[in-house]
């Protein structure tokens, strides 16, 4: 007891010197919380982007679509028995927030005087629009079901074509016979899914416009939204089972299957990440290090005493990593505390952040405060301040007890 | 036994480009509850003799043994267990710990020993009081005079029950109507306690006090004379009196 009141009363002994490795300690968690805060909301807001605008949680195919699809997609659509079986199934599950099918084919879009290539999703307008929410309407209006021949186009197709709402359009494609074949579209508006690249080849039909220009019944996916993300594995491998048991030729895809870019992003951003830490991690630790040093020399004669009355060296040592700690988990709450009010300050702020790369939309900047990031980074900071005093420790320890002891 | 024995000890440093020696071929055995003082000029050897028995310094040569044991056959540990055990030591500029206070100050060698804080604290106490400070435990080494300090570093010396003190220069600090009360203490305490005293003072008044004097010059003692009176310890066995 009296050897931590020691510790204790020698963190104090110097305020401003424990004031000064108090906000390094701070420093390094604030940053780090407020960065990882700031990343897991930007991840979050990338990943539910990409499954409320394209993806959905789980994609359900017709068995060889993903290997063989791209070459032949005719071939591998789920036919309408089957869509009608296993919608009903999905609907069923508790986690299931909604299932809707797509007809995806690619085709020419022309205005009479210019032809573009274009990405086309036949798609059910009603159920589209719940699971669409990150999709936003930049001109004109929604698709409904009634406007059989109506089209939502990408906004930057709608740009480069000087489309206006109510636009007369002319659709091309392969019919699934192999044959050609051309339906006459209206705009009824313009569509961002806050991915510019998508949005310049991108547009959306009626299903049944989109079955009737390919000559099917079929659709290429159905797509499942689940209410919460996290249900994801478990609803794929339930799924998974039951289309077994039922010796149906479906396979599924997760959203993390098919969110390649997704991925890229947070891998980048992960290294960016980590290599803060290191600076943070370096900054701090020179700073205690530092502070800590200045403690070992000022207080020399101190250790020499201490040894010379029986203190073994693992005490001295003690000694030093214990102010370390007590040091670290004042910084480290402080740290946490603070962090926590700058981010709620931020988020509240509604402070936008430029465009960014590849993206159509702006955002605001918000900062998570899980508790894992807040628990992760405080125990950070505390590592880092008992880490950083091991230096300092040994040096200490080491010292020999008749020079210390002349040490003036 | 003998509480110290030092079997031809020899301690020689290096200053600059020469090699100076300290001690040369020393021996010298002091017994339990004597009360001896070791003079000699600057650089006689006085201070590394109270360290290689203080187990903080080891002989180039010869053999330092305390209760028997050798210390040349102990660990960095060891030797500070040694010394948490059987050795006290008073230095000339007290060394206290500033941040705690006076009883703090004395419990420290008991936290050491993992004695349990509240006994720690009534042997603390104990100690304070044998030296005259009961009154002044919670006083910080700033909040007292140096003769108050030197009696709280006496009472921390003490208060493991060690079988020998070491002082250096106790008194160097002290004016001499403190320095005496201090002498007057510690000869008491020799006396009530029966721990063997070694402490190097070139205070002449000190050796009136004496059990046993030992003078150092150029690495060797030139002199070891016993007292017949003032300190004698009474029944103490090992008592070596001319």
């Amino acid at each position: 007891m009296l050897r931590l009141k020691l510790a204790l009363l020698n963190v104090l002994r110097n305020g401003r010197r424990s004031f000064i490795t108090l906000l390094a300690i701070q420093f390094g968690v604030i940053s780090l919380i407020l960065m990882g805060g700031f990343f897991a909301s930007m991840y979050e807001g990338m990943r539910e982007g990409v499954i409320r605008s394209q993806l959905g949680h789980i994609q359900i195919y017709q068995k060889g679509f993903n290997q063989f699809g791209n070459q032949e997609p005719e071939k591998y659509l789920i036919d309408a028995e089957v869509l009608q079986q296993v919608t009903g199934q999905i609907e069923a599950l508790e986690q299931v927030e909604l299932v809707t099918p797509r007809l995806n084919l690619t085709g020419l879009l022309t205005d009479g005087s210019k032809s573009l290539a274009v990405v086309v999703e036949g798609i059910d307008p009603e159920k589209e629009a719940l699971l669409s929410s990150a999709v936003k309407l930049t001109a004109g209006e929604d698709l409904f079901e009634e406007d059989i021949d109506g089209a939502l186009i990408g906004d930057g197709l709608f740009k480069s074509l000087n489309l206006e709402v109510g636009a007369s359009l002319t659709l091309m494609a392969t019919t699934a016979d192999g044959s050609f074949d051309a339906r006459d579209i209206t705009a009824t508006g313009a569509i961002s899914t806050g991915t510019r690249e998508v949005d310049n080849r991108f547009m959306r039909i009626n299903l049944k416009h989109a079955q009737e220009l390919m000559y099917t019944q079929g659709v290429t996916r159905l797509v499942v939204l689940l209410k919460e993300t996290q249900d994801t594995d478990a609803v794929m491998a339930q799924l998974n089972r039951a289309f077994k048991e039922q010796g149906l030729a479906l396979e599924l895809r997760s959203w993390s299957d098919l969110a390649d870019y997704y991925h890229e992003v947070v891998n980048l951003f992960d290294g960016i990440f980590s290599i803060v830490q290191l600076i943070v991690l370096a900054i701090v630790l020179l700073g205690i290090v530092n502070t800590m040093v200045m403690a070992v020399m000022e207080r020399t004669p101190e250790i020499g005493t201490i040894r010379a009355i029986g203190g073994t060296r693992g005490e001295v040592m003690k000694l030093f990593i214990s102010e370390a700690f007590i040091l670290g988990l004042i910084g480290s709450v402080l740290g946490v505390v603070f962090a926590v009010l700058l981010a709620q300050g931020i988020t509240g702020a509604g402070i936008m952040m430029p465009t960014p790369p590849g993206s159509s939309q702006t955002y605001p900047i918000r900062i998570f405060t899980d508790a894992d990031l807040l628990w992760k980074n405080g125990l950070f900071g505390l590592l880092i301040a008992v880490i950083s005093s091991i230096y300092p420790a040994v040096k200490a320890s080491r010292m020999v007890i008749i020079q210390a002891l002349r040490f003036a | 036994m003998a509480v110290v024995e030092l079997q031809a000890i020899s301690r020689s440093f290096e200053l600059g480009n020469t090699r100076v020696t300290a001690l040369d071929k020393l021996d010298l055995t002091l017994e339990k509850g004597e009360f001896v003082v070791l003079r000699g000029v600057s650089g006689s050897g006085k201070s590394t003799l109270l360290n290689l028995i203080g187990a903080m310094d080891a002989p180039d040569a010869g053999e330092v043994f305390i209760h028997g044991q050798a210390l040349s056959s102990l660990s960095d540990k060891q030797k500070s267990q040694l010394r948490s055990r059987y050795i006290g030591f008073i230095f000339q500029a007290f060394n206290l710990i500033p941040v705690l206070t006076a009883l703090e100050n004395v419990q420290y060698p008991l936290s050491l020993q993992k004695v349990p804080d509240r006994e720690a604290k009534a042997r603390a106490a104990k100690a304070l009081a044998q030296v005259g400070l009961a009154d002044f435990v919670d006083r910080r080494p700033n909040q007292l005079s140096g003769g108050q300090m030197q009696r709280v570093a006496i009472a921390r010396a003490l208060v493991t029950n060690p079988d020998i003190i070491l002082a250096d220069e106790p008194t160097a600090n002290l004016d001499s109507e403190t320095s005496k009360q201090i002498m007057d203490l510690l000869g008491s305490l020799n006396r009530e306690t029966g721990v063997t005293f070694l402490f190097a003072t070139h205070h002449d008044f000190v050796l009136s006090r004496a059990s046993r004097v030992l003078e150092l010059k150029d690495g060797h003692i030139v002199k070891d004379e016993q007292a017949h009176n003032l300190t004698l310890v009474e029944n103490s066995p090992g008592e070596k009196l001319g």
